[in-house]
């Protein structure tokens, strides 16, 4: 194992405005609604039509596919529509909303513990699938398929990814000290469809009572340890952890399975512990609202489908002489801004920030040429080299951009972005750019047809 | 909640505080102590250069961005950083109107006619004094700051003359402004250490001029020698702060210690080879553009394609992760050491003939300008005199002028037929003119003689021309008088050569030191 990945950054961490706030259930009063899509792959289908009445836990949309996932109603109450409404994304998707009655009244009773002996793989792999999990860190992968590699004999490393990298989320953090014996659990379970691999529980070294918490939950275990790193962005990036603790670097087109590698983070992992144990589904998750202009920030546990302004307004609103000039979904390096607070919590929302400052307005203002500083290159995390892709991205030089500069292998983790003193907008030039080459890719992949 | 709706933008959405006016802020800053020993060291016209260079820089930028309708670009502090550069290279005595033009030519021509900052292909302040090189080269490399020496340190290294490492070290002996190197070494250092600057240029830069001084110097491994010269003619300041410019050398690491190492080679190059004090300047201006070139071959590949991580990834097992130095620095370090071996080789063999021939020279010269005398002797009043000189500019009126010998030449049964001084100007236009000047015991000259005469063919070079020196033979004076445009028909007066009057006013010069050294020193100790 080395001591961490190459490059990275070391933005102002401001988890001291939340990690105080040990995590508390929320309790959603209004209307809450769900979309179709929260997860990598295709939409789930709707399988309850408007009035329809339903209940917490129960299947409202199925997995569409094998690279799909069921979406789970987290309240009781009955169907109001199947409608577009606005999403996190700021756009327009196909939703259920259920009107919620307040009783959250559960679909069976989750609090009946089996045994994990008494289940062979497939009853994990099953109701892994069933509860509809993905994964919580961001990206939304549906957990199933990442369990189901093509040659399981081959997975050496479990990474439980405690690392939270991202600034001023520390839901993850609260997690890891309140509830270590369940993720260490959910750990185990991971470990038994994997009998050769070892399990790794990363944290970075701003969290020492998380880190504390889970090396005393991991006593006696022998196949699995807790790793500590140096705090360091984006630590908690897949690609990182596996370069860190594998000492494996793989290509863009490789994924972590391919390297011996599985990664999920560890809201993911406890809810295997809660799928596969109490058959509990995933219909909350841990959350952190935060950031200089909420007035009370806190840790939640809140149930998917809650609107965004029900939770802020719970933590007190707008802090009082302070405009909010952004509102994040996610953290401020890899979370998305808000157009609006009117849309729901998806799975994968792992914080709110509200910003009283707009980083990217500043730069905006402090932009110059590139200086050809090369400060971009230095923390790329994968070694690629920013200011050339930019360069071949702004002349439309594709070939170059993809054959030579390797840029299809960037992340977005918006390392670039962060350090670059002349201000450009580095990843949004990136993320635009794969997108285009994958629409020629698809286009040209048509027309052979 | 009744919201507008808010900013969206992509991420990431906090920022560095680092922007690009920050790092030119610091690089500035870096570089005040060395502006301030410059203008300790050669008085306040120097902080007038100083001062000069940097408003014209910010004034022409803010005038170009003006006309050409562009967004100002002047708070970036970039054109303060190019004024500031330029100021130090310069020699504290060049009049105002340089420093100006240079800015002017750095800002508008280099800088922001190819796109302003982050597009410029030369580094504009090492290009703006390249071209006042060429364009005002009288003016540019005249560093007369003391009165005594004259000649820079470089100058005198390069004709074989003792220099004073510490006094260089510490920028109290000439030269351009900037050049305390103490000073621009902790400022360089400084922006090293907070990882402005890029380690592996200005290390290379460094370790390649050194190697190569070490290798063709002829000196052998000798410290003393190699420091001067590293101390000497900018290479400390080429190192940290032009070859550094972040627009004009290599993106990837390997990339940038070839184009150190290129710099360095070529800077010692064309110190050892060349002619010229400042030729370090060009080496760093000549190697920007290959920068791209560089760019285009040597662009390194992403941890995951590289030959290791795909080792570990077909599960061979791998040695620990250990530095290694890139295969093409090796390469050219053979190749280097090579050729230098090779060449120091050829040196050896042919330095004794070079010596030789250097003496037949001077002989043959006594001989022309004292054809009664069959062997030449020195007295050991003369000697001694000579040795007290040691190297030192001759006298005050002559410019800087050197007496290298002086002989008395004897005839066939020992009787004095004539004496002999062999002088050397600085002066000259293109480097020093060195000649013989053969005088009767009645102090009456007999003729006169170049042995080193490297002037513009057709101006200058008509210095050598009897017709010139003709003129001298027969003058019974203790000092000559230059005339320009066939005015004087005095004894004393020469006619000076039109369109050389700078070779003509050094020769004569050159002639007058002779026969103040054969009347003050030779005549007085017999």
């Amino acid at each position: 194992m080395r001591d961490t990945f190459m490059g990275g950054v070391h933005p102002l961490e401001k988890k001291e405005l939340s990690r105080s706030f040990p995590l508390q259930a929320f309790v959603p009063k209004g209307d809450m609604i769900f979309p179709l899509s929260m997860h990598i792959g295709k939409p789930a289908k709707a399988v309850v039509k408007k009035n329809d009445p339903v209940l917490a836990g129960q299947v409202i949309a199925e997995a569409d596919g094998f690279v799909s996932a069921n979406i789970i109603c987290s309240c009781s109450g009955k169907v109001k529509a199947v409608e577009k409404r606005r999403t996190l994304a700021g756009t327009l998707q196909m939703c259920i909303v259920v009107e919620n009655d307040g009783q959250f009244t559960e679909a069976a009773d989750y609090s009946v513990r089996e045994e994990l002996a008494a289940l062979s793989n497939q009853d994990i792999l099953d109701r892994v699938k069933n509860a509809g999990i993905v994964g919580l860190g961001g990206a939304g992968f549906p957990t199933h398929v990442k369990l189901m590699p093509k040659d399981p004999s081959k997975i050496q490393f479990i990474i439980a990814n405690g690392a939270e990298c991202e600034p001023y989320l520390t839901c993850n953090d609260r997690l890891m000290r309140s509830n270590s014996r369940e993720i260490v659990e959910g750990l185990e379970i991971m470990l038994r469809l994997f009998p050769s691999a070892r399990g790794v529980i990363a944290i970075e070294d701003n969290k020492p009572e998380a880190a504390e918490a889970m090396k005393r939950a991991c006593e006696g275990k022998t196949n699995i340890e807790v790793k500590v790193f140096p705090t360091k962005y984006p630590q908690g990036g897949e690609r990182s952890l596996i370069q860190a603790i594998a000492e494996v670097d793989f290509p863009g087109n490789m994924l972590p399975a391919d390297v011996g590698c599985i990664v999920d983070n560890v809201g993911t992992i406890y809810a295997i512990q809660q799928a596969v144990l109490y058959k509990h589904p995933l219909f909350s998750h841990v959350m952190t609202v935060t950031g200089e202009a909420v007035n009370q920030p806190g840790n939640f546990i809140v149930r998917d489908g809650t609107m965004i302004s029900e939770l802020v307004e719970a933590c007190g609103g707008i802090r009082e002489g302070v405009t909010l000039k952004k509102a994040l979904a996610g953290g401020p390096m890899m979370g998305f801004a808000l157009s609006s607070l009117d849309c729901p919590v998806q799975k994968t929302t792992n914080g709110i920030t509200l910003l009283d400052e707009d980083g990217v307005e500043l730069a905006e203002k402090q932009a110059t040429g590139c200086l050809h500083c090369g400060r971009c290159t230095t923390v790329c995390p994968n070694g690629l080299l920013p200011q050339l892709m930019y360069d071949a991205a702004e002349a439309h030089d594709y070939d170059r951009y993809e054959k030579r500069l390797y840029g299809m292998d960037c992340v977005a983790c918006g390392c670039c972005t962060y350090v670059c003193p002349a201000k450009r907008p580095l990843t949004q030039m990136f993320k635009q750019t794969k997108a285009e080459i994958l629409a020629i890719r698809r286009l040209q992949a048509g027309g052979k047809k | 909640m009744s919201q507008g709706m808010l900013n969206i933008s992509s991420g990431p959405h906090v920022r560095d505080r680092w922007t690009t006016q920050f790092i030119m802020s610091v690089v500035a800053l870096s570089l005040v102590p060395t502006a301030i020993v410059g203008v300790v060291v050669n008085g306040m016209h120097a902080l007038f250069v100083i001062l000069a260079s940097v408003i014209t820089c910010v004034v022409s930028e803010w005038m170009f961005n003006k006309i050409a309708h562009k967004k100002n670009t002047i708070s970036d502090c970039s054109a303060v950083v190019t004024g500031l550069m330029l100021g130090l290279t310069l020699s504290p005595t060049v009049p105002l109107y340089i420093p100006i033009i240079g800015a002017i030519f750095a800002i508008v021509v280099v800088k922001c006619c190819f796109g302003g900052i982050g597009r410029n292909f030369l580094n504009p302040a090492l290009a703006a004094r390249c071209f006042l090189l060429i364009s005002f080269g009288r003016v540019m490399t005249s560093y007369a700051a003391d009165a005594a020496t004259g000649a820079t340190p470089v100058a005198n290294l390069l004709a074989g003359r003792a220099v004073n490492v510490t006094r260089m070290f510490f920028g109290l002996d000439g030269g351009v402004i900037g050049s305390s190197i103490i000073a621009i070494a902790i400022g360089g250092l400084l922006l090293w250490a907070m990882d402005i600057i890029h380690g592996e240029i200005w290390f290379s830069v460094l370790a390649g001029f050194s190697a190569f001084i070490l290798l063709f110097g002829g000196q052998g491994f000798n410290l003393q020698f190699l420091l001067a010269h590293l101390c000497g003619g900018g290479v400390v300041l080429g190192a940290f702060y032009m070859a550094t410019d972040y627009t004009t050398s290599p993106v990837s690491r390997k990339g940038q210690m070839i184009y150190g190492l290129l710099i360095g080679v070529l800077g010692g190059v064309f110190r050892l080879f060349g002619s010229s004090a400042d030729s370090f300047s060009y080496s760093i201006i000549i190697i920007n553009l290959l920068t791209p070139l560089i760019d285009m071959y040597i662009i390194p590949k992403p941890f995951a394609y590289r030959k290791e991580a795909i080792a570990i990834r077909n599960g061979e097992t791998v040695k620990k992760r250990s530095f290694s130095i890139p295969r093409p620095v090796t390469a050219l370090t053979v190749i280097a050491l090579l050729a230098g071996l090779s060449l120091s080789g050829v040196y050896t063999m042919t330095k004794d003939t070079i010596e030789e021939q250097k003496g037949a020279a001077n002989t043959a010269s006594y001989q022309m300008v004292c054809p009664d005398a069959e062997s030449f002797t020195v007295p050991d009043a003369v000697k001694s005199s000579l040795e007290e000189l040691a190297g030192q500019v001759y006298g005050s009126d002559f410019g800087r002028v050197y007496i290298n010998e002086a002989v008395v030449g004897k005839d066939g049964s020992g009787n004095t037929a004539g004496y002999v001084v062999s002088v050397t100007s600085a002066e000259g236009n293109d480097g020093n003119i060195t000649l013989s000047v053969g005088i009767d015991p009645d102090g009456s000259i007999i003729g006169i003689a170049f042995t080193e005469l490297n002037e513009t063919p057709g101006m200058g070079m008509r210095c050598g021309d009897p017709e010139f020196t003709d003129q001298f033979v027969g003058k019974n004076v203790k000092k000559l008088k230059l005339v320009k445009g066939g005015g004087g028909n005095t004894d004393d007066s020469i006619d000076g050569i039109s369109g050389a009057t700078i070779t003509s006013d050094a020769t004569v010069d050159a002639v007058n030191a002779g026969l103040d050294f054969f009347w003050n020193v030779m005549k007085k100790g017999e």
